[in-house]
């Protein structure tokens, strides 16, 4: 039984299959909180405890798949250039609102942090939370911050902005479905984007296009709060 | 014989950018840099869409997979986790709530200039 749990392919084959059934249960549920990486991770977790199975030997595979997140977070430019006719549409309202966007949430979660006293590394892993995990995930290990928790910080960002917009588009009385889009893609990335799209067509192509360019203002800004 | 070339051309993109982040003056992730690279690679013209092809949309397509090893390793940090949970969730949400106004007024503050401009153009 060694044997097999220890191999690389047990680590990788249990992740497979996480997230497959997590795709599932995500789109017979419709609910942003059925997220297919929570369910995974429940899986996954469940899996090796249920049946006592050292982390280790999931470390194994685990190895594999984290050295493909380099590789994905370049493709990423893909996305951005395939954007490049919508940016060029509403080009100034989605590049000055993403950058003092950024900035805000950069700026809100060290000060808010710093009051309640939180840890410099826990501060270092929430800083980059807004954008898109692959490049919160960089650059919270660039800070000396904790992957899990960036991941963590930018599954409940998602999530609450998903949750929230349709409120914070009332609440703050924005009309313009341009700076509603770029106001769920700057806060929220991909998973605030889901909600874009059922609010509007034009709020979630704005949306998707403000998360690459969030992205690429919180790298040349995250200099700032190091 | 496609599919193993695209990948391959992506890892090299990737080591390049591992370089080039050693390289550089200031800090920045080698992933990052390598995806600013692709970036510029693609706008000047010398990568072309197809150079990374169905492989660049495998990895795009499955993202959210390539998480899973990272945000299993939380359960090595339940500790530190469960005695600030409450300030972690407050922290996230709030900074979304600013995020969303500050950007989205920004957002329309800068269309408003812009019919002003335009308007004051035709006028």
């Amino acid at each position: 039984m060694v044997e097999i749990l220890s191999s690389p392919l047990f680590g990788i084959t249990l992740s497979i299959v996480a997230f497959k059934a997590g795709l599932w249960v995500s789109q017979k549920v419709k609910n942003p909180i059925a997220n297919p990486l929570i369910i995974a991770m429940i899986i996954v977790v469940g899996t090796l405890e249920i049946f006592d199975i050292p982390h280790q030997y999931f470390e194994e595979g685990a190895s594999f798949i984290l050295m493909f997140l380099a590789p994905v977070t370049a493709v990423l430019a893909l996305t951005i250039y395939r954007q490049r006719a919508v940016l060029l549409s509403s080009f100034f309202p989605v590049v000055i609102g993403t950058f003092t966007g950024s900035l805000a949430a950069m700026a809100s979660v060290l000060l808010l942090s710093r009051w309640l006293g939180l840890e410099e590394a826990i501060i270092a892993s929430m800083i980059p939370k807004s954008v898109t995990t692959p490049v919160a995930i960089a650059l919270a290990e660039q800070m000396g911050g904790l992957p899990a928790l960036t991941i963590a910080s930018t599954l409940i960002t998602g999530l609450g902005g998903n949750l929230l917009a349709p409120f914070m588009i009332k609440v703050f009385a924005v009309k313009d479905p341009v700076a509603q889009g770029v106001g769920i893609g700057c806060c929220s990335h991909a998973l605030g984007t889901t909600k874009a799209m059922e609010i509007g067509q034009v709020q979630g192509a704005m949306s998707s296009i403000s998360i690459s360019l969030s992205a690429i203002w919180t790298v040349l800004l995250v200099p700032l709060f190091l | 014989m496609k599919y193993l070339g695209q990948l391959g051309l992506i890892f090299a993109l990737c080591l390049v950018g591992d370089l080039a982040a050693h390289l550089l003056p200031f800090s920045l992730p080698g992933s990052v840099v390598s995806m600013l690279l692709v970036l510029v690679l693609l706008a000047s013209g010398l990568l072309k869409e197809r150079h990374l092809g169905e492989s660049a949309d495998f990895l795009l397509r499955n993202m959210t997979f390539f998480f899973i090893p990272p945000a299993i390793s939380i359960i090595r940090y339940t500790d530190v986790i469960s005695a600030i949970w409450w300030q972690l969730i407050l922290v996230n949400l709030v900074s979304v709530v600013i995020c969303f106004a500050v950007s989205a007024w920004t957002a329309a503050a800068v269309i408003r200039l812009q019919h002003v401009v335009s308007g004051g153009r035709r006028g």
